[in-house]
């Protein structure tokens, strides 16, 4: 592919990414250039512009499988003050509950719920729902059958992230195995209350 | 509540770490607290020592000025679990797995603390992502010519059970208003006050005792007011809180 045509490809690719109201995907792409032009080719360019907007205001960022112009996180406050808005804080528990699924899904309530020690409320699970970033994707086979919840398409979008697998830190987050034999590799062995503070008073005291 | 509780197992005196106060509302459960009294003083999570972290926490619990019972039932089950391994760690005889390994009552309470970080630690993580409509901010212009053949989404149940939950919520399952049909009408009630009154005056009372109930009173009342403010009658009262009567114009005249 010759710098011209590069070129003209660019422009095009940029000028859909702007006007689309989702992320625009590669296959997306594709279908609406047509098949002459080579996926190769399209990510050549996506290349170009990805470099082209890293110093600007607006960012070309993947996510949900595609791409999307967004504007530059640092300017959040400029947006927030010229549409006067306060974006809404999230709750922890919403972040906790949300991290759960995200990582561990699919998962039901009880799980989340013995993960964070707490009730987990419905009002959240709903208010989760109605962002669009968790649903419920099929039910536990188990008794009562539980719904399990997954993440939704809108949470990849919204949290910029281009699959589950960009989610980050997921390589190093340990399964329950994984934790018992780290536990148990480091845990003391008992004697009868060896470890406790306890001890470190009847230490001090015979010292004393 | 929680004193009844405490008083057999920790009662040794120990040093009196200077921990910050906290309020139970900054945590997001009984294992939030733990970690919080864990990593602040720099424990060990793998050696907790059970008798200073049960009274730090149930410290933390005592200082809450209104506990809020439902909130209060997952941390108050935690400070129970904390004295039962407090008594177990105090057991001579320990405890065996099936490999013949001594296990460590703490061993369980470890695992879902470092289990509960991890996701704290995530939750965090994505909460410093730069978010859509938070931190980052898309153009929103899409013109939605009627021209142009959309296919219909698929079929999303779950889409429709949040739409249908959406709707449930502003009904609030309460009626707003009821229209009910005028079971009386006032200008049928005019012409019926005007026959009584055909004979002369007549006093209001008198007019109103045969009324029953309230609602043909208030339709008789509404008549008369209609009638007085059409000057079909007139109305005389001669003294404050004297009676009230009505004379139609006609026979004035």
């Amino acid at each position: 592919m010759n710098s011209d045509t590069l070129q003209q490809l660019t422009s095009q690719i940029e000028a859909m990414i702007l006007a689309s109201d989702e992320p625009l995907s590669l296959q997306k792409l594709r279908s609406l250039l047509g098949d002459e032009i080579q996926s190769s080719d399209i990510r050549e360019a996506i290349t170009e512009l990805e470099a082209h907007y890293q110093s600007r205001g607006i960012r070309l960022q993947k996510a949900a499988g595609g791409w999307q112009f967004r504007t530059a996180p640092e300017h959040a406050e400029l947006i927030h003050s010229m549409w006067e808005i306060r974006p809404q804080r999230l709750s922890r528990s919403a972040l906790e509950t949300l991290a759960i699924i995200a990582y561990r899904q699919p998962t039901t309530r009880a799980e989340i719920e013995a993960l964070r020690g707490v009730k987990v409320s419905s009002q959240m699970v709903a208010t989760l729902q109605e962002r669009g970033w968790i649903k419920v994707i099929g039910r536990k086979d188990v008794p009562g059958r539980p719904h399990l919840y997954g993440t939704g398409k809108q949470f990849l979008i919204d949290f910029g992230l281009e699959s589950l697998k960009d989610l980050p830190e997921s390589a190093q987050l340990m399964d329950e195995d994984e934790i018992q034999q780290m536990v148990m590799k480091n845990i003391e062995q008992p004697g009868p209350d060896n470890s406790d503070s306890d001890q470190t008073v009847a230490v001090e005291n015979e010292a004393s | 509540m929680i004193q009844g509780v405490q008083t057999p197992l920790i009662q040794e005196e120990e040093k009196q770490s200077a921990l910050p106060p906290v309020q139970l509302d900054q945590f997001e459960g009984p294992l939030d607290v733990l970690l919080h009294l864990i990593r602040s003083q720099e424990l060990d999570v793998f050696d907790i020592p059970l008798a200073m972290i049960t009274r730090q926490y149930l410290d933390i619990l005592e200082a809450q000025e209104e506990p809020d019972l439902e909130v209060a039932g997952d941390y108050l089950v935690m400070a129970s679990t904390l004295m039962q391994l407090k008594s177990r760690m105090l057991l001579p005889r320990p405890e065996i797995d099936e490999e013949g390994n001594a296990i460590d009552p703490r061993a369980e309470l470890a695992a879902q603390l470092i289990a509960y970080e991890q996701y704290r630690m995530l939750a965090e993580e994505l909460n410093e992502r730069p978010r859509l409509g938070r931190d980052v901010f898309v153009r929103s212009i899409f013109p939605e010519a009627d021209e142009v053949e959309r296919p219909l989404p698929d079929g999303d149940l779950d889409a429709l059970l949040l739409a249908f939950r959406a709707v449930l919520k502003r009904v609030g399952g309460e009626v707003r208003h009821q229209i009910f049909s005028e079971t009386m009408s006032v200008r049928e009630r005019m012409t019926t006050v005007l026959e009584r009154l055909r004979a002369g005056g007549m006093q209001l009372d008198e007019l109103l005792a045969g009324e029953p109930g309230r609602e043909a009173l208030v339709t008789t009342v509404l008549a008369i007011l209609e009638l007085w403010r059409q000057q079909t009658i007139t109305v005389i009262q001669s003294e404050n809180y004297g009676s009230i009567t009505l004379i139609p114009k006609e026979s004035m005249q």
